[in-house]
């Protein structure tokens, strides 16, 4: 559950990341709009009212306006005047007929802040007076502001200050929403962690996720009783098979074994012995690979030596009888510091006897058989080479692959797949460990299993 | 050993016949059968035999529970047979007091010399004398007896000796006999064995340097081999 714990920090940060990539965007935005007026001198984006003041000049005591002005004005449809001290108008254009020519301090004071007739106007500072362009009515809004500076500066510091503490309360409340989610999603994700592992599990069906949980519980309960449905049924199975099997093979061993009967008959019953024994092999790994794939194998994880492990599968299957074409060799790293490895001694010992044996029974005209054991750097090696015929590349690609593949190399579609190359990956897996197939020269097969020392 | 009477128990009739056929064909003269629990528990209480091969799962009383009842009174060595392989099936059994467990299906060869094996143990000859190409070993004096020459063991050399009897023309696992002579903690050991199988051979073969009866096995481990005829 530790990706679902990154996922939603992950998930946090992101958003709160968003957020602040937010503010900054906006505020460099901003910053870049004013930093534009500023360099190109604009006061009022509506209307030029500083270069418009420029184009009107006095000369020889006679006010004269450049041709611009009257596009100006024309294209904003406003009009102008300049009024000199006194408050005369020494110079207009367009200026409306029912305005007045003269004008005293109070009204320039009044229509400076708030509407001339009606009119929006806007003043400028000329050389010559002031500078009045009025707009059509309707077209601007004027307020007038007058605030103290202890108000301003407390204003400015509370707009600070609760745009802070709306942030805060925002990630606040964000993170506290993922979590709820989080905390409502976690037995949601772990009923689905434990529906892959085959685990049982079942979770409430109560708040906002009711609906999801109980689709989840049912779809478990499902798969948990198909799966045990099946281990049962192959279990059932190989358990009615077995005492049927112990006479079949006690009986043809005997038969086998009586050297009063015909030969031909002791063939016969040689023959059935053979198979018995086939059948019992199977009835084994079809019992182990089902317990394996349905994590239904207990498994011991425990102490052992390696090299000791190996040794004992040897003198197993030397001690069995092997035939004498087989020849079985050990080599390995004995020291007086053996690291001990972590592992199921029974799946371990089954691993290598696979191996083994997929080498005696692939190579029925013989072959030498090395096994190899190492330890090496926190991990365990366990090597098993043959001389015999090898493997098809296209049989190895698929091999490493964790594929299987027909288990005799001449197959067709009908051929049954062997179990014993499927067992020994499945214990690799429950051991954590890596599995290699290659050819080796000038023909044979090797085996090589990476096994860490230590199993988390 | 083939004198010893042995008691089978298996519900399986047509079983039950065919390991009675191994045992009689291998030369056991005194062998009992029975197909229930509930019978094999009077058996076993009016005929007291040397041996008991149990099926573990039969109707009514199960072999389990009849070893417990058997384990009350006495220590007979019993042998358990089982359809089922499951480690956990097979640690109910030892800590019942199973003397060993066999899956079925087995080949008979087997279940003859775990028989074999069981009845040497819980019944040893009076006289344990071990014949090797170059020597006798007494295991009851831990002496051996080369030529006129009389050479005792000792102790660890003894053990050692005494593993490698029990699985005479096996091969022994250097880790095997470590720990027959450690105990557990063995690792470490390997090099101390090659000392001790040095003088045990000092011992009991005529030419140490080229043993005939305690042969190394490269990189496995160890083989006794016995006097095929005795004297």
């Amino acid at each position: 559950m530790k990706q679902v714990d990154r996922f939603f920090r992950r998930y946090i940060l992101s958003t709160l990341g968003i957020i602040i990539l937010f503010f900054v965007v906006n505020l460099a935005l901003i910053g870049l709009s004013l930093l534009t007026a500023h360099l190109n001198g604009v006061k009022d984006p509506g209307f030029p009212i500083e270069h418009f003041a420029s184009l009107i000049e006095k000369k020889d005591d006679i006010i004269t306006a450049d041709s611009e002005v009257q596009d100006i004005l024309t294209q904003t449809d406003t009009w102008a005047m300049l009024l000199d001290d006194n408050g005369t108008v020494i110079w207009q254009n367009n200026l409306p007929k029912e305005l007045p020519l003269e004008y005293s301090a109070t009204d320039i004071a009044i229509f400076s802040k708030w509407y001339l007739d009606d009119y929006p106007v806007k003043v400028w500072k000329h050389p010559d007076g002031l500078l009045v362009i009025g707009f059509q009515p309707g077209t601007r809004v004027r307020y007038y502001f007058s605030i103290e500076t202890d108000y301003i500066s407390i204003a400015i510091w509370g707009i600070i200050c609760a745009l802070i503490i709306n942030i805060c309360v925002m990630v606040m409340l964000f993170i506290r929403n993922t979590r709820k989610v989080e905390i409502a999603m976690r037995p949601i994700m772990d009923g689905i962690h434990k529906l892959s592992q085959g685990q049982a599990f079942h979770l409430e069906e109560k708040g906002g996720l009711a609906e999801i949980n109980t689709g989840l519980n049912r779809a478990g309960a499902y798969l948990i009783k198909k799966d045990n449905t099946r281990a049962e049924w192959i279990r059932g199975i190989s358990h009615d098979i077995r005492t049927p099997l112990s006479v079949i093979l006690g009986y043809s061993s005997e038969i086998e074994d009586t050297p009063d009967l015909p030969a031909a008959t002791r063939k016969q019953a040689g023959i059935i012995r053979k198979q018995s024994e086939k059948l019992r092999s199977l009835v084994a790994d079809l019992n182990l690979t089902t317990k394996l794939e349905y994590s239904m194998q207990p498994i011991r994880i425990q102490a052992l030596n390696p090299f000791e492990l190996a040794r004992q599968v040897i003198s197993e299957f030397l001690n069995s009888g092997v035939p004498e074409i087989y020849i079985l060799d050990y080599s390995g790293i004995d020291s007086d510091t053996v690291k001990p490895i972590y592992g199921d001694v029974y799946l371990l010992n089954r691993m290598l006897h696979n191996l083994i044996q997929n080498s005696i029974t692939h190579n029925p005209k013989g072959c030498q058989i090395s096994v190899y054991t190492k330890t090496d750097n926190g991990t365990c090696i366990f090597c098993v080479t043959d001389s015999g015929c090898g493997i098809k590349e296209s049989y190895l690609a698929l091999l490493n692959n964790g594929t299987s593949i027909p288990s005799s190399q001449e197959g067709t579609d009908e051929t049954e797949h062997g179990l014993g190359l499927k067992i020994v990956r499945q214990i690799v897996k429950v051991h954590q460990g890596a599995i290699q197939f290659s050819n080796v020269l000038p023909h044979g097969l090797k085996v090589e299993i990476h096994l860490p020392e230590l199993i988390l | 050993m083939k004198d010893k009477s042995i008691l089978i128990v298996d519900d399986e009739s047509d079983l039950l016949e065919m390991l009675q056929s191994i045992f009689e064909r291998a030369g056991y003269t005194k062998i009992a059968t029975s197909s229930s629990g509930k019978e094999a528990l009077s058996m076993f209480r009016n005929h007291q035999p040397d041996m008991i091969i149990l099926d573990v799962m039969m109707p009514g009383i199960d072999g389990l529970t009849v070893l417990k009842e058997v384990r009350k009174i006495s220590t007979v060595p019993v042998l358990m047979l089982t359809a089922r392989g499951e480690a956990d099936d097979r640690f109910s059994g030892f800590e019942n007091g199973a003397d060993d467990y066999l899956v079925k299906p087995f080949l008979p060869k087997e279940l003859l010399l775990r028989v074999q094996a069981i009845l040497n143990r819980s019944y040893p000859e009076k006289e344990r004398i071990v014949y090797l190409d170059a020597s006798t070993v007494d295991l009851d004096k831990a002496e051996v007896q080369r030529g006129n020459e009389k050479l005792s063991l000792t102790a660890k050399e003894f053990m050692l000796f005494e593993k490698l009897f029990e699985n005479a023309g096996k091969i022994v696992t250097t880790g095997s006999l470590c720990e027959t002579v450690c105990g557990e903690f063995w690792e470490g050991y390997e090099n101390t064995l090659v000392t001790h199988i040095r003088h045990l051979r000092e011992k009991i073969e005529s030419n140490p340097s080229k043993p005939v009866s305690l042969l190394n096995v490269k990189g496995i481990g160890y083989c006794l081999h016995l006097k095929e005829a005795k004297p």
